[in-house]
């Protein structure tokens, strides 16, 4: 183990420094965008999501049912981070006619409907399995 | 209560998702998506800047059309991975520093480095590969440069990250994560294993939602299932077109003549003349590296027997050069292997019509198994290297 983590060591600092030596003439204008991402991660998505965590689980006391809704915020979450640079496009894409061919907003909000018409339905199939669960329990008493 | 608000400590995170167990198992998934992401993404690297040693077969007609899908989506299913990933090691975020200890403290330093680096490079290939599949670089660096080089960084980064938790990660991978049956019966209640396993559930169901939204525009089949496919599979002619004439300000000329040059000879031809030597038709795609990819029938000569009508040896790298003056795609390279395949034609009509000013009117090449920027459009000149 500790010969392959040695050659994994190596391997990664070489690869990290050609990495490195590849950006030097970049760096000053890749530099926001590669420090953007973690400083916003940290400081600003992952309290959030910590925060509507917490809310989710005052508002939702069933684990399941919890479960559900956090699968279809994170989904939604992931469409929405996905169409960002579909529905923004700022100035400096070269003006080119042939390029945005297709209707984003509509493909967003119809990727979010299925997510969410989808866990209703599993949300309403689970309460109903539920229900004939406990009746047949105090059927049987 | 009244608690002071205080920087929190890895402790104050009990959820069953920030467990090691958790953690090891996404960085594994995580792990695979980007080892796909960037094996092929260094292909395609070398498909466009081939080293001496590197070729490319040219069949299938459609593998590069794979292997940039692969790249594309891979990347795409990496982004709700990275995400939980980053979610369940956050309290890791919070580990005190051993001040009093300096050799644990360089290394507890050196490790943070190489995650900072790691975090920073991932996050930067995943937000500008998805601005770019969009076409749209609201930044001032030089995409593709700038996107292979932290690509190197991510690698590196995370062969160091491998290096360093290899032991913990090890034990985690080994660790089932269903409990056996009698411990948990023995303490009901306490089992953190089925939010563990949920957790890790919703992450892959994620990243399996974040493909099928996307993947329609190369998949065939998912067209119209996806939803967020930045390209549709239609455009003038039936393909999309990424640069209009206008745009790369084309304008043929009345007497337009194809020149064919190689060392030793040189010859011109016309377009009634290109017209009427034997044409072969070719179910081909254009496959982009933003990774769409669409096909069409493209009638028109094989570039081996249009060499071979010249007069001009055949077999050897011919050098592609577009009407267009600027830009980065104006000439391309069409390797020996490729320029020899009877497959490879200078398209005159697509789908049975002539060629759009916008599709490479008079004449574009279309070649099996390449980059779609390589497939030159409004060809002017062909050379032929020694």
């Amino acid at each position: 183990m500790r010969a392959v983590r040695l050659l994994l060591f190596v391997l990664g600092a070489a690869a990290t420094a050609y990495g490195g030596w590849l950006l030097l003439p970049q760096l000053g204008t890749a530099l926001p965008w590669l420090i953007g991402g973690p400083a916003l991660h940290d400081a600003l998505v992952a309290p959030l999501v910590g925060l509507v965590g917490l809310a989710l689980g005052r508002l939702v006391t069933d684990r399941r049912r919890r479960a559900w809704i956090a699968a279809g915020l994170l989904a939604s979450a992931t469409l929405l981070l996905i169409a960002v640079p579909l529905l923004w496009r700022p100035p400096s894409a070269p003006p080119n006619p042939g390029l945005p061919d297709r209707d984003y907003p509509l493909g967003l909000a119809v990727g979010l409907a299925v997510v969410w018409a989808a866990i209703a339905i599993v949300l309403v199939v689970a309460t109903a399995v539920d229900r004939r669960v406990t009746h047949r329990r105090s059927d049987s008493r | 209560m009244i608690r002071r608000a205080r920087i929190p400590a890895p402790e104050d995170f009990t959820a069953s998702s920030h467990s090691p167990l958790v953690a090891a198992r996404l960085g594994l998934w995580l792990g695979v998506a980007f080892g796909l992401c960037f094996g092929t993404g260094l292909l395609s690297h070398y498909i466009q800047h081939p080293p001496g040693w590197f070729s490319w077969p040219t069949r299938p007609v459609n593998l590069y059309r794979i292997t940039q899908g692969v790249h594309v989506l891979s990347g795409v299913a990496a982004i709700p991975l990275l995400l939980a990933k980053l979610w369940s090691v956050y309290p890791r975020l919070f580990v005190r520093p051993p001040v009093r200890q300096p050799i644990r403290l360089s290394a507890h330093a050196l490790e943070r480095i190489s995650v900072l680096v790691l975090v920073c490079a991932a996050f930067f290939e995943l937000v500008t590969g998805l601005f770019n599949v969009a076409q749209s670089y609201p930044w001032g660096f030089f995409f593709p440069t700038a996107h292979y080089a932290v690509a190197w960084l991510v690698a590196g980064a995370v062969l160091l990250h491998v290096a360093v938790k290899l032991p913990v990660a090890r034990a985690a991978l080994k660790t089932p994560l269903r409990r056996n049956a009698p411990v948990a019966a023995m303490t009901p209640g306490s089992d953190d294993s089925v939010e563990r396993r949920a957790f890790l559930r919703t992450s892959a169901g994620v990243a399996g939602i974040a493909v099928l939204a996307t993947a329609g525009v190369t998949v065939p089949w998912l067209r119209r299932v996806s939803p967020l496919a930045w390209r549709s599979a239609a455009g003038p002619q039936g393909v999309p077109i990424n640069r209009t004439a206008a745009a790369a300000r084309i304008v043929v000329p009345p007497h337009w003549r194809l020149e064919i040059v190689w060392p030793g000879g040189r010859r011109t031809v016309s377009l009634p003349e290109l017209a009427a030597l034997p044409p072969r038709t070719a179910h081909l795609p254009i496959a982009c590296v933003e990774g769409w990819s669409a096909s069409a029938h493209w009638t028109g000569v094989p570039v081996v027997q249009l060499l071979r009508w010249a007069g001009a040896p055949t077999g050897r790298p011919v050098r592609f050069t577009s009407l267009e003056t600027e830009g980065l795609y104006a000439a391309s390279t069409l390797p020996a292997a490729h320029a020899s395949d009877p497959l490879t034609l200078l398209a005159l009509r697509i789908n049975g019509e002539q060629l759009s000013p916008d599709h490479g009117y008079p004449c574009r090449l279309i070649a099996p198994s390449r980059p779609g920027v390589l497939q030159t459009k409004w060809v002017a000149r062909l050379e032929v290297w020694r």
